[in-house]
């Protein structure tokens, strides 16, 4: 299902200028990805997508929503496997309704689901996925090894994938959906069902793909802190229409409220401080300070040194992504929900 | 590998409000349990005791979590030690279900049936004397009454989790086991998941969840146990745990006015063991010693006249207490 038509570029990256035609990586600045006006509603009547507009440049994005948001429609879409209704898409240049070999030749996709052949070895499979792409027998086995050796898998790798942990099996997922070199990478819930450990292992690996190998990456994830820690930006998808697209720092700005935790003394300090006329409040084991001028950092200070407390830790408080989900209309995203499962 | 404890009570973050159980005494012991499969040892002589309240219990893939949480509901029997529910043994003891509920992680549920049936059923098969007001009950404590009469079977990852712990609820237990009860929620039902947790550990019922997502259960309970390969590495409250950790040094950045200078004062103190400058500016300063550290900065920086704009502590996470515990 891989195209076959966009490889020559793929092979001359790699295999030192024997094609000339190269296409450069998507000029910075230029969208990877945008819709206009998409709209996709199946046969049963269900609207995944209404109306969804948006440009993603390029870098490393994370793409969030509820369970049934349009995510997966999403994806489908932009690789060309789903038709849209209405509206008109664009990824890397290209229509994928319209071209939809072009544009699997050069965006890599790690589905969701567990999806690899239990009986193959790891080796085995991601050259098959190199050779379906259109690059030849030894090139595949090189780019297929090279690919297993970047996301960590070794030894192991001539293996039966059968025997393979979840974090194996998810750097197997990501191997394939790099060996065809790619201009840009979607992968679906990366670190789902991966140990701490594992989860970290995962998101560096995403994150030095972006910076080192300069290939852009979009991330779809339930977990918000993962999405803060590895992506410049993000886009919010609710019900199918686009919620908020902005840059990671943007939505973690900080507010003019101070925090304040001590190790112990909580009480004296509140006290403390509401003596000092500073309106106090209380935030499980913090206190929070509004920061009318600069000097509420020596008061706080200062009384913090007078009643001799260790001052575990003193910062301004932050914008979370997470507040675009704290007060949402969950009861008629439960009713949506379910319909499109 | 030596066990860091911190002695029940001090956690503070519980409220140990009127507790459903005779007695204020835990209602789950585990009493130097062990359990083998083969030769595979899956738990390795683990002793711990669950006060009410919400505690996280983490572990690498394959530490024995489940195991555990098994052996609390009477699946399985420790091939050595004791596993108390309410003072009695869990295993061949039927009448510790009419105490505890528990979610595992396996989601299968029937999908022909509707989400009230499976709520009734449980209540049913718990021979309530009411069981229509019960399963009510259970699903409006989930906030399920809506969509309460669709088929299962078209329900959403995040919505069969909330009926099944709906249905586990539904005897109103005085201990909830959850095995990874976020698997697959979005960023809403998970919020909504973690509130139900805080509010059934703010009742005083004893609740335990296994989780991978360390900041979540940072967010939902600071008390923790941890196991590392069947073994019981730490538990009490992860900040408490952290402070144990004495031959780490404690990592703070700090921002002021003038670093520099802040840093040539801190460096005096014996309290202080290192410090770096960020060309980019601030300081990262390793502290030997947390308590002196944290109460001789602020009398430092007002000496010097510094403005410190940002202390904040690097390593102090649970994730990061967590690494140190799997690691060691």
């Amino acid at each position: 299902m891989w195209g076959t038509t966009g490889c020559p570029g793929v092979v001359g990256r790699h295999y030192g200028g024997r094609v000339t035609s190269t296409p450069t990586r998507a000029p910075s600045g230029a969208p990877l990805i945008a819709t206009q006006a998409l709209t996709k509603r199946y046969p049963n009547g269900v609207t995944a997508l209404a109306d969804l507009t948006l440009a993603v440049s390029p870098g490393t994005v994370g793409l969030v929503g509820a369970n049934g948001a349009g995510k997966s429609t999403l994806i489908k879409i932009l690789l060309g496997l789903l038709p849209p209704t209405a509206g008109r898409v664009n990824v890397l240049g290209l229509d994928p309704a319209l071209q939809g070999e072009d544009v699997r030749a050069r965006v890599g996709y790690m589905p969701e689901n567990d999806c690899l052949p239990p009986d193959l070895s790891a080796a085995e499979f991601v050259t098959h996925m190199a050779r379906m792409s259109g690059l030849p027998k030894t090139a595949a086995r090189e780019r297929a090894s090279e690919a297993l050796r970047h996301v960590g898998l070794y030894e192991e790798r001539y293996r039966q994938i059968g025997g393979y942990s979840t974090g194996m099996k998810q750097r197997v997922k990501l191997a394939q959906a790099l060996v065809h070199d790619p201009d840009l990478l979607l992968l679906d819930e990366p670190t789902n069902g991966l140990d701490p450990a594992g989860r970290d292992a995962m998101l560096t690996l995403i994150q030095r793909i972006g910076t080192d190998f300069g290939i852009s990456v979009v991330v779809c994830s339930h977990l918000l802190g993962e999405v803060e820690r590895i992506c410049d930006s993000l886009i919010a998808i609710d019900g199918g229409r686009l919620l908020r697209a902005d840059r990671i720092e943007n939505m973690t700005t900080s507010r003019d409220v101070l925090v304040v935790e001590v190790a112990e003394g909580i009480d004296q300090l509140e006290t403390r401080l509401a003596g000092l006329g500073l309106t106090v409040s209380r935030d499980g084991r913090a206190l929070q300070v509004p920061l009318a001028t600069e000097s509420t950092y020596d008061q706080i200070l200062g009384a913090v040194a007078e009643l001799d407390l260790p001052l575990h830790s003193l910062d301004q408080r932050r914008h979370r992504v997470a507040e675009l989900f704290a007060n949402g209309p969950a009861a008629t995203t439960s009713t949506r929900e379910g319909a499109h499962v | 590998m030596s066990t860091l404890t911190v002695p029940a009570g001090s956690a503070g973050s519980q409220a140990p409000s009127a507790s459903r159980a005779p007695g204020t005494g835990s209602l789950v012991e585990l009493r130097g349990v062990t359990k083998w499969y083969g030769n595979v040892v899956a738990v390795n002589d683990i002793t711990m005791t669950l006060g009410p309240g919400v505690t996280g219990l983490l572990g690498p893939n394959g530490a024995g979590k489940t195991t555990v949480l098994h052996m609390m509901a009477g699946f399985l029997p420790p091939s050595r030690g004791e596993v108390l529910i309410a003072g009695e043994p869990a295993w061949c003891n039927p009448f510790v279900y009419s105490g505890l509920g528990i979610v595992v992680e396996r989601e299968a549920v029937h999908g022909f049936l509707t989400g009230w049936d499976f709520v009734l059923a449980s209540a049913k098969l718990h021979r309530l004397p009411n069981p229509e007001a019960a399963a009510r009950r259970a699903i409006e404590l989930v906030d399920m009454v809506e969509p309460m009469n669709r088929r299962m079977g078209t329900y959403s990852k995040g919505m069969r989790q909330r009926m099944r712990v709906a249905a586990a609820l539904v005897h109103d237990p005085a201990v909830l086991l959850l095995d990874e009860p976020f698997n697959g929620m979005d960023p809403r039902q998970r919020l909504h998941m973690m509130e139900l947790l805080h509010a059934m550990g703010d009742v005083g019922r004893t609740v335990l969840f296994s989780s991978h997502i360390l900041e979540e259960v940072e967010q939902i309970s600071g008390t923790v146990q941890v196991i590392v390969a069947g073994r019981l590495a730490a538990s009490g409250d992860y900040r408490t745990i952290r402070r144990l950790m004495t031959h780490r040094p404690h990592v703070f950045t700090i921002r002021s006015s003038d670093d520099r200078r802040l840093a040539v004062a801190l460096m005096g103190r014996a309290s202080v063991a290192g410090i770096d400058i960020d060309p980019k500016g601030g300081l990262t300063v390793r502290a030997s010693d947390y308590g002196t550290f944290t109460r001789e900065l602020p009398k430092i920086a007002l000496a010097e006249q510094i403005r410190v704009q940002r202390l904040v502590p690097a390593d102090e996470s649970l994730e990061s207490v967590f690494s140190y515990l799997v690691g060691a």
